[in-house]
């Protein structure tokens, strides 16, 4: 799972559940049945878990892009003389 | 959120915590409710009045209980337990219970009964008072929701009087 995807994961969860709960409260009390408000919450948890706990493909779709090992031979890391060379000319130019 | 465990874990925990909120919700509607509930008890017959041989005075009596507790019941009620005490003073106590009856009632449907019936537990006094004492049968019921705080009621009838002499 990407970043984007961890996202909107966890807010698909809360929307999810909150939604759920609203919803099987009411009923419950409209119903006057106990029994229906939990019933309806947990397959409202079953179903939560189903979208968002697996590593779903649309999770996917925001990956990231790595630089290729190559790079790294291309661009070495400038050395430390060199840098303190640098501090140097700029405080000339001051 | 990056792994399966994670996820698995934040969907448990906070479900949890919804279904916490929404029975704390459930028990609060109860406040709504305001029961009504009636009940009438009478002594359709007295039996006996005997000492024990240990000393201890003991009565019978046939009770009709009728009640209608069907409005203590709401959607987050899972039973209502009922007893019927006999409750009278002593000079050495100023209040004495005994309990003469008692039921579980599971339903709402089962909530309005009428019954005739002798006490279902012994009426034994710790001690010789029974006799000429004057009493009152009270009919006292427990409310066990199925999530949030028990409460308790009870209802007083008053004028009995039990014989002057052993029979």
């Amino acid at each position: 799972m990407d970043w984007q995807g961890q996202k909107l994961a966890e807010k698909l969860m809360q929307i999810f559940l909150v939604a759920f709960a609203i919803v099987a409260f009411v009923v419950g009390y409209a119903l006057g049945s106990f029994q229906a408000m939990l019933l309806i919450y947990a397959g409202g948890v079953l179903l939560t878990a189903l979208v968002t706990v697996p590593n779903w493909p649309a999770f996917n779709r925001h990956q990231l892009i790595w630089l290729d090992p190559s790079e790294v031979d291309r661009h070495p890391r400038p050395q430390a003389a060199a840098s303190q060379s640098l501090k140097k000319k700029t405080t000339k130019q001051k | 959120m990056h792994s399966f465990g994670q996820r698995a874990n934040a969907i448990a925990t906070f479900s949890l915590t919804i279904l916490a909120v929404i029975c704390s919700l459930a028990s609060f509607t109860d406040n709504f409710s305001a029961p009504s509930p009636k009940a009438e008890v009478k002594v359709s017959n007295f039996n006996w009045l005997q000492k024990q041989r240990n000393g201890n005075d003991e009565a019978s009596l046939t009770l009709n209980i009728s009640a209608d507790l069907q409005s203590l019941f709401t959607w987050n009620t899972k039973q209502v337990f009922v007893f019927l005490a006999a409750e009278y003073e002593t000079p050495k106590n100023a209040l004495n219970q005994i309990s003469l009856w008692d039921k579980i009632i599971s339903s709402k449907d089962l909530a309005k009964f009428s019954i005739r019936i002798s006490n279902k537990y012994r009426f034994i006094d710790q001690g010789s008072n029974l006799r000429g004492r004057d009493y009152n049968l009270t009919l006292h019921w427990h409310v066990m929701p199925k999530t949030g705080k028990m409460f308790a009621d009870k209802m007083s009838m008053t004028g009995f009087r039990l014989p002057e002499e052993y029979r």
